[in-house]
């Protein structure tokens, strides 16, 4: 794998202009300081409020919503910096980031929205009854949300050196020192804001990263005489002269693994936790159905555009600096910047280069701060108060999520100081997770009434156990090895990076093998997945489990 | 039992001119019929999965299928394409892609909404259906 291979050195990005610069780190803090503004205007007082938004969110707001949560700095920074360092193999990114909420829209979002829960254990808890199923998928929330924010810290750290400088923490790199400021703010800010009005600041951050990015595209596509009006089409006419590793196709990674990273992206994106609960805060299953199509819009303005940031950067870095491509070539370091790097080699005011930088930084916090709730509400609501201490107190559990929360804060730090892979690929390891463990639960529990309890706990543990292998095999050495795969050809069969096309045919195939050998769920379970189902209206604030338990008032016939 | 749930929509605006479509959309109880993606147990859920499929093999043949074709043809898929510039295979990997999902969720979307009123669905008085506690529904959207 070239992916891992090319970084590890000292990640200070070559051509960056690390420095204190104020206009930018008042923009920062500008941004931040709006974000808690927000937060308190619209803040709320009860949990159902907290965790859905009293399920009164609409179209748009919840599309740009769905856009802000959805676009992190794997989105800003990491996309673009694959689609110039490894070609045609980055666009499996775009393809994959953003054609999987199709699939979402036409098998899971309205059905989810029927159902009617907080969480994503909660679906898996109380769909197939089993309170290990739903510490399995709290567990697996929770180390989704981790390995996800590596990326958005290391993608903070990067761009936070273009804003802040080194800032010299004794015995740290500039980079390492970054993180550990950046993951301060970030914690700090959630601590401050818990889950305060966060879908009215998702549409807020979701415009200011939007513009930050197009606006940054324009800019170096106008000054640089690339592009005119429409930079998403004219970068077509560069891309003979970026040389063949920018657009040939599967020279830098197989056919195979340009699929598997595809699907892999694909079925985590329908797996997501933090991307459920986006439906649960909307009126009813029509809005959730026109939410997606909304967000994926919203999703497409950036995605459409990142291939030809990418295209302007390469052009302006081999000008600038050097050769793109071969030894040494762009680091890792200096692609996950391309978009700062582009605005700054195109000679735009400071200013103007820190507010691309600060869109980075707005879709890096947005989306941790998404992950980190999903991540530490799986340990207070499903692990604690529905487990550990059922009589727990809303004191109690607010606490146990704050903690949590700094918990989470504390090991991504340490495991961002010294990044295994650029930004792209540490966030697909976490698409390969959600993809193999919690997809297949969705998506079976959803459409097939029969999954029953033994099924999903079997069809759970292989997708976490599939998950490992390549995690062990191709990450862990990263960290105490030589960085070499301990098996070449497991690596090559299972990528870290794609597991997920292995995984969820065999998770399937386990899971309804299981089901089919044990009991058949009863007959309350299987009414719940009909009552997901049925195209009769529900009341906005009822659940799937409501309905099917009391049938609007008829008894509840045995049959 | 064929029974759908039964207290008396309190508001019927069609006065008996049912279509055959919401006719049996009423006269189906779903909480009685299985959910099954590959055997759907009612019309309207049968409609519905033949969107479903169908879309979905348009997304397979749009996301999968030009990378599949620079695979198996790539002097074909990577000629230059006239006036954009592009190497046909990134243009409709990196625009056709995601843009062609972006057109499928719309046409999905449409296409649901219109099985809905086929059948007789209306999302804007979820208020009154379903849930026998709460007699008024024109508060359809107001903070509670």
């Amino acid at each position: 794998m070239t992916l891992g291979a090319v970084l590890q050195s000292g990640l200070l990005p070559e051509g960056l202009n690390v420095s204190f610069k104020l206009a930018p780190a008042i923009l920062v803090a500008a941004m931040l300081a709006l974000f808690l503004g927000i937060g308190y205007a619209f803040r709320v007082a009860d949990t159902e409020g907290m965790w859905v938004a009293g399920r009164s969110i609409g179209n748009v707001e919840n599309g740009m919503a769905i856009g802000a949560n959805w676009m992190s700095a794997a989105s800003y920074l990491g996309m673009a910096a694959l689609i110039a360092l490894s070609g045609f193999y980055g666009l499996a990114f775009v393809v994959g980031w953003s054609t999987g909420y199709f699939i979402l829209l036409i098998f899971l979002a309205a059905q989810m929205r029927r159902f009617g829960k907080y969480t994503a254990p909660d679906f898996v808890g109380d769909r197939f009854n089993s309170d290990t199923a739903r510490a399995i998928a709290a567990v697996t929330t929770f180390l989704i949300g981790f390995v996800y924010a590596i990326g958005q810290a290391r993608g903070m750290g990067l761009v936070g050196l273009y804003i802040f400088g080194d800032i010299g923490i004794p015995g740290m790199s500039g980079y390492q020192s970054m993180v550990i400021l950046m993951m301060a703010i970030t914690v700090g800010y959630l601590t401050l804001s818990g889950m305060l009005g966060a879908t009215k600041n998702m549409a807020v951050q979701y415009v200011i990263l939007i513009v930050a990015f197009l606006a940054g595209l324009y800019a170096v596509g106008f000054t640089q005489g690339y592009s005119t009006v429409l930079p998403q089409i004219e970068y077509g006419a560069m891309v003979a002269e970026l040389g063949s590793e920018f657009s040939e196709p599967f020279v830098n990674e197989s056919y195979y693994l340009w699929i598997a990273t595809a699907f892999s992206l694909v079925v985590g994106t329908c797996g997501l936790p933090h991307v459920l609960v986006r439906f649960y805060t909307v009126e009813n299953e029509r809005t959730a159905r026109w939410s997606t199509v909304w967000g994926l819009f919203f999703i497409c303005l950036l995605y459409l555009s990142a291939p030809a940031f990418a295209a302007f950067g390469t052009d302006l870095y081999s000008e600038n600096i050097g050769a793109v491509y071969g030894d040494p070539g762009m680091t890792s370091a200096a692609g996950d910047v391309i978009v700062v790097l582009a605005a700054q080699l195109a000679e735009l005011p400071q200013w103007f280069v820190g507010f691309v930088a600060a869109g980075g930084i707005a879709a890096a916090i947005a989306t941790t701060a998404g992950l980190f709730i999903a991540g530490s509400s799986a340990i207070s609501h499903d692990i604690y108060a529905n487990i550990i201490n059922e009589d727990a107190s809303q004191r109690q559990q607010v606490l146990v999520g704050r903690l949590s929360i700094v918990a989470l804060g504390v090991i991504t730090t340490l495991a961002a100081l010294d990044p295994a892979a650029p930004i792209a690929a540490l966030v697909s390891y976490a698409f390969s997770l959600a993809g193999a463990v919690l997809f297949p639960m969705f998506f079976l529990g959803l459409w097939w009434e029969n999954t029953n309890r033994q099924g999903a706990l079997a069809g759970m543990t292989t997708g976490l156990v599939i998950w490992l292998i390549p995690m062990i095999n191709e990450v862990l050495p990263t960290y105490i090895g030589t960085g070499e795969p301990y098996s070449a050809t497991l690596a090559a069969a299972v990528p870290a990076i794609g597991s997920a096309l292995v995984a969820v045919p065999i998770v399937f195939v386990v899971t309804i093998g299981v089901s089919l050998a044990t009991d058949e769920p009863d007959m309350a379970t299987k009414r719940l997945v009909r009552q997901c189902h049925s195209p009769e209206p529900m009341s906005r604030m009822q659940s799937a489990e409501e309905v099917a338990t009391t049938d609007g008032g008829e008894p509840v016939s045995d049959d | 039992m064929v029974e759908k749930n039964s207290q008396d929509s309190p508001v019927e605006t069609d006065g008996g001119a049912l279509t055959q479509a919401a006719q049996s959309h009423r006269e189906t109880n779903y909480l009685d019929r299985e959910v099954n993606l590959l055997r759907p147990s009612t019309p309207f859920m049968r409609e519905h999965l033949r969107i479903v499929w169908t879309g979905f093999i348009l997304w397979a043949l749009i996301v999968f299928g030009p990378v599949t074709l620079t695979y198996l043809a790539p002097g074909v898929m990577t000629a230059e394409m006239p006036v954009l510039g592009f190497p046909l295979h990134y243009f409709l990997v990196a625009i056709g892609a995601p843009t062609g999902a972006l057109l499928l969720s719309f046409w999905y979307a449409r296409k649901r909404d219109a099985l809905d009123e086929k059948y007789g669905i209306d999302h804007a008085t979820t208020q009154s259906n379903a849930d026998g506690d709460v007699a008024v529904a024109a508060d359809g959207g107001t903070n509670e």
